[in-house]
């Protein structure tokens, strides 16, 4: 459970101490390209860049104990639930303004490297479903609420290709994503290649099949066209944690109130791996400082 | 009908993945706009991909899915409903004030008849009923430019109205002179003070169901489109965003948000809707900035 009222969430924050706050800090590894949003998976930082461990096109869960880095949330005992009371962002770079940061639970991820991005066709990824078991990698039940993006982890070389996943919805049924989204060519590191400023791009996530709430397997990506020169990619599972906010300029931090405006109160699951995705208006600079911070609440 | 009971359901839905958020950025056309008017901005270029309205002459069209802004498609009796809007307008160059304080409007674009010819004073311009409104039962008439235009002319419409009745005839509409394509070109009267979002229409009617024919009685001198949409939202961006790069470097910038349960209404978006913007340039020229923003949807 949450909480009763407003006097049950001020009580369990003042007298029960049952809040915390944490900042995520990162440096941009590369350039962001204007109109796409970017991860900062790969940028240095605290915590530190991921470098993607696990096998080729195989599935990696990553919840807040993931070795390559995760921002340390507790997990709570059944029945307390923690939720997002507030978040804000800021950027500090001398273009790119003005921003958006999409704060996101990465579930896991599966990476694709070499021939698996160097040409087109269909890429198996081995994964076992998320079902229900309340393991951490199950914390969406049966992948309610869960989206996909593709995430370029290194440089990408030449060339655009089309890109589809066929995944699992929460009822098990094969599903594709939305046919002729394309893929960014010469993007840099960070860059989710499925979004960006012309047409059959989308971003943050990619549309999911009529009707989706979530993806509970991650089944094939299908490159067509042209395949990417060379690069890597991630095929990223995430559920977005509320709306995303907008940084206007350079240095200022803005912040959303998840208690005092329509009390939604975004709920952290345990075991959440919290980053966040940043859509860059402009082209941002490289080595642009990142900042970003919740408050978060927990009752039961 | 599915909907929300409570503010509950509206917080849980978002939870559940019955959520989506898309991302759009568009660039106005270097040609030069005047203070007061009126803008469509899906006309240019950026995310989703420019809407030209380039089809045959006087042939009713469907606006293609792909220009408006993505949204997903609901299975069922599912209904989608706008959740919030958040925008910003970067400024054309690092001293560009003249986008500030825009007023918006979110529209679902319906119907067109491209290429109207406004030189064409005297002739009946007969539109072909190739298609009919999707939707709505009816909706309200833009005039989009798809050149420069050089004079002001007048014209009226007639038209089909929200009751099945035809041969209505619309107010006596002027057209301005314009240096390009996406600027609304109605006006109230023969000077720019007079800017119209909509072409006025026969007293008693509420909107438009179809349009039958255009004269002009004084020539505009370029082409124009006329559009019927239907306006879901209103909104606004405020200070533009930019930042200086001589002497003391300072930024300038504001987020516009809207939660449409706490501000307005959350209007339902249609199936198979191809959401635009149309802004109206309040301080100047719209030339050369950028409109930025996300749309969050929710359905139950």
């Amino acid at each position: 459970m949450g909480f009763n009222s407003s006097d049950d969430l001020i009580n369990q924050i003042t007298t029960n101490g049952k809040a915390d706050s944490q900042i995520l800090q990162k440096t941009l590894v590369a350039a962001g390209t204007a109109g796409h949003w970017q991860h900062l998976l790969t940028s240095a930082g605290n915590i530190p860049a991921a470098t993607f461990g696990g096998a080729e096109a195989t599935f990696v869960a990553t919840d807040n104990t993931w070795s390559e880095g995760a921002i340390p949330i507790g997990d709570q005992t059944a029945p307390a639930t923690k939720h997002l009371t507030a978040a804000g962002a800021s950027l500090i770079a001398a273009a790119g303004a003005p921003w958006f940061v999409q704060l996101v639970d990465m579930v896991g991820y599966a990476k694709l490297t070499t021939t698996n991005v160097s040409t087109t066709g269909t890429k198996t990824i081995t994964m076992t479903p998320i079902g229900s078991s309340g393991a951490a990698v199950d914390r969406y039940p049966n992948g309610e609420g869960l989206r996909l993006a593709v995430a370029a982890i290194a440089a990408m070389g030449a060339n655009a290709p089309t890109m589809q996943i066929t995944y699992l919805n929460t009822a098990g049924a094969s599903k594709t994503t939305l046919a002729g989204c394309v893929s960014t060519a010469s993007a840099t590191n960070g860059t989710i290649l499925n979004s960006g400023n012309a047409a059959n791009k989308y971003g943050p996530f990619l549309p999911l099949a009529v009707g989706d709430t979530g993806v509970s397997d991650i089944v094939n990506l299908t490159w067509g066209g042209t395949a990417h020169a060379s690069g890597s990619v991630a095929i990223l599972l995430c559920k977005p944690l509320g709306q995303p906010i907008p940084v206007p300029a350079t240095g200022l931090f803005n912040v959303f109130d998840y208690v005092n405006t329509l009390p939604s109160l975004p709920r952290l699951r345990n075991g959440a791996n919290l980053t966040a995705l940043v859509y860059n208006t402009a082209a941002t600079t490289s080595g642009g400082t990142f900042f970003m911070s919740f408050d978060y609440a927990w009752g039961g | 009908m599915a909907g929300f009971s409570n503010a509950a359901a509206w917080a849980a839905a978002v939870d559940a993945g019955k959520t989506h958020v898309s991302t759009f950025r568009k660039t106005v056309a270097s040609a030069a706009t005047a203070a007061n008017d009126f803008v469509d901005y899906t006309y240019f270029a950026g995310n989703p991909a420019a809407n030209f309205y380039a089809s045959a002459p006087l042939e009713a069209a469907h606006v293609e899915s792909i220009r408006g802004i993505h949204i997903p498609q609901m299975a069922g009796a599912e209904r989608q409903f706008l959740k919030s809007i958040t925008a910003m307008s970067a400024a054309s160059s690092a001293t560009g004030t003249s986008n500030q304080n825009q007023r918006q409007m979110l529209a679902d674009y319906l119907l067109y008849y491209p290429f109207i010819d406004t030189d064409a004073v005297g002739e009946l311009q007969e539109m072909v009923p190739t298609v009919a409104l999707p939707r709505y039962a009816a909706g309200q008439v833009i005039c989009v430019a798809q050149s420069a235009s050089s004079a002001v002319g007048q014209f009226t419409m007639t038209y089909t109205n929200q009751d099945g009745v035809p041969g209505r005839v619309s107010q006596n509409t002027f057209t301005k002179v314009v240096a390009g394509g996406g600027t609304l070109v109605s006006s109230a009267t023969s000077a720019v003070a007079g800017s119209l979002p909509f072409v006025g229409l026969q007293a008693g009617d509420s909107g438009v169901r179809s349009i039958e024919s255009v004269t002009f009685t004084a020539a505009g001198g370029g082409l124009m489109a006329l559009v019927v949409v239907q306006p879901l939202f209103h909104f606004y961006t405020t200070q533009e965003c930019r930042r200086t790069t001589t002497g003391n470097l300072e930024s300038y910038g504001a987020a516009t948000y809207f939660e449409t349960v706490l501000m307005r209404q959350p209007v339902e978006i249609k199936n198979g809707a191809v959401l635009g913007i149309v802004g109206l340039g309040n301080a100047g020229s719209l030339a050369s900035s950028v409109l930025v923003g996300t749309i969050q949807t929710i359905w139950s």
